[in-house]
């Protein structure tokens, strides 16, 4: 008898530790994050998408902003995946870049500004809980997980646009060779 | 010979039943669920004389797509294809959920489908089916009337008082609309989430598997070296677009490695290396939905997805080595 409430202690043990985790997740991370949400979400409707649209749309012509500026705003202002509709402003064959600068950017966006990939948040938040635990303030580490976050997309679209023109150029060469054959 | 076919939702499903009716232009059963064709398109396909078509490796034209096949884990792909208005069929246990569930709607989609689920459609849901799309339309219509409607309301004039009443109620409604967005999102999508992780995180402390853990998971993720090989494995381009869906993976493996720093195995100054080493894979899954999302041209897709993938093994390590210099002067 004893040995069998033993086990059922222990089985409770291992559900008690997840609910002990579970209050400390609710009542640590989740209010900040409904104001701040709400906060960013009701600028976002009053600025309106329309003239968010007119500024990216401008910006993609220059590969600096394509992969830096466009990315940013297009998440946090529509967040994921809507941000990614913005592709069809970006010429055709930067576009491959475009979604590997912009998907890049969906995790280094949510230190910041979590409502733009609230079902990911836990990418950064895992990390950060650790962090937080050891009691360290944790604004500096989401403003270089931002700022870095933005290098690191820049340079993937460069890298990913050169990737693909050559993929491009010797996809083209092979086909004009098959047609020679024909 | 084209046989309309009919998929009924799983026991754990949601949503359905569809009825798929293959045309001539439109036959194609799209499946979108990383390393290669799923059966359950390979059979629907079979059922209804269409062809099941790899949509990583090849892009389809919208208009040839009679359903697609996905296996989302409730975080994106499962909205795209119904907001776009192409019918769904999740292989797992997903009900309306993501950042685009208002789009997911039982005429569009059904989840938790197995083989069994499906069958040949009778004539009546045929019929049914066909009348859908008409409402489709109508719908559209009516849609369209209200925006005249609202146009030529719009124009009319009115005094200052009524303009500056509108104008109030219409902010305080964008607030209140923010307000229930965010509401919506944190019960629909983190809420859920942190049950999972509690339970995993629960079981893993109280269990004694968690020191197994610290010993595996910490000398390797508490080096620079250790984060470039997690990094490079992450983007291996045949591993990525496993890796990738919904991000729980990295969702995971970052509450594992906070919990290490938590605990000082991992030193903490690693924090922002270690974020960029567990995500070089992501959105590796999503490529081709993010590409058609962005209206990108088959022929794009096509070369985009290898673009992207290979681009991953140079910029996921690279991506570490930025975050460890950056970390200097960091806690």
């Amino acid at each position: 008898m004893e040995t069998i409430a033993a086990i059922a202690n222990g089985f409770m043990a291992l559900f008690k530790a997840g609910g002990d985790t579970f209050t400390a997740f609710v009542t640590g991370i989740i209010p900040l994050i409904i104001v701040l949400m709400t906060a960013v979400n009701s600028l976002i409707k009053i600025i309106g998408e329309e003239r968010f649209y007119h500024v990216a749309k401008k910006a993609t012509k220059y590969t600096l902003t394509r992969y830096t500026v466009v990315p940013v705003l297009a998440i946090i202002f529509m967040g994921s995946p809507m941000c990614f509709t913005f592709g069809q402003f970006v010429e055709e064959k930067y576009k491959p870049a475009f979604y590997d600068a912009a998907v890049s950017f969906v995790h280094p966006v949510t230190g910041l500004f979590p409502h733009a990939n609230g079902s990911e948040l836990f990418v950064y938040m895992g990390i950060a809980a650790g962090v937080q635990a050891l009691g360290y303030e944790l604004g500096e580490l989401a403003v270089r997980y931002f700022l870095v976050g933005i290098i690191i997309i820049f340079l993937r679209g460069l890298i990913t646009e050169k990737i693909y023109l050559y993929l491009k150029a010797r996809d083209g060469r092979r086909k004009t060779q098959e047609a020679d054959h024909v | 010979m084209y046989k309309p076919v009919i998929v009924r939702r799983g026991s754990g499903g949601w949503g359905g039943p569809l009825t798929l009716v293959p045309t001539e232009e439109k036959h194609k059963i799209v499946s979108i669920t990383g390393g290669g064709i799923h059966p359950l398109a390979v059979k629907i396909a079979d059922m209804c004389g269409g062809e099941a078509v790899d949509g990583f490796s090849h892009a389809i034209p919208e208009s040839e797509i009679l359903a697609v096949v996905i296996d989302c884990g409730g975080t994106a792909r499962c909205g795209v294809y119904p907001r776009k208005n192409i019918l769904t069929i999740n292989v797992l246990p997903v009900g309306k959920s993501g950042a685009l569930a208002r789009f997911m709607t039982p005429e569009l989609y059904v989840s938790d489908v197995k083989e069994t689920n499906l069958d040949y459609a009778d004539e009546s849901s045929v019929q049914a089916a066909l009348l859908r799309t008409e409402d489709v339309d109508a719908v559209h219509k009516r849609e369209d009337l209200k925006r005249k409607i609202d146009a030529a309301r719009a124009g009319q004039k009115r005094n200052i008082i009524t303009r500056i009443g509108i104008s109030i109620g219409q902010i305080v409604n964008k607030f209140y609309a923010a307000g229930r967005e965010t509401i919506d999102v944190v019960i629909k999508n983190i809420l859920p989430f942190m049950a999972f992780v509690s339970m995993i995180l629960g079981i893993i402390n109280a269990s004694g598997i968690g020191t197994v853990i610290a010993n595996t998971i910490s000398p390797v993720a508490g080096t620079l070296p250790g984060m470039l090989v997690i990094s490079f494995i992450c983007a291996i381009p045949f591993i990525s677009p496993i890796l990738g869906p919904g991000a729980v993976i990295a969702q995971v493996v970052g509450t594992l490695v906070g919990a290490q720093i938590a605990l000082g195995n991992i030193p903490v100054q690693y924090a922002l290396p270690a974020l960029f080493a567990i995500d070089a894979q992501v959105g590796a899954d999503f490529v081709p939905v993010g590409l058609s999302l962005g209206e990108a041209d088959p022929d794009t897709i096509e070369l985009g997805v290898p673009a992207v993938l290979y681009s991953r093994v140079i910029t996921g390590p690279l991506s570490v080595l930025i975050a460890y210099a950056a970390s200097i002067g960091l806690y």
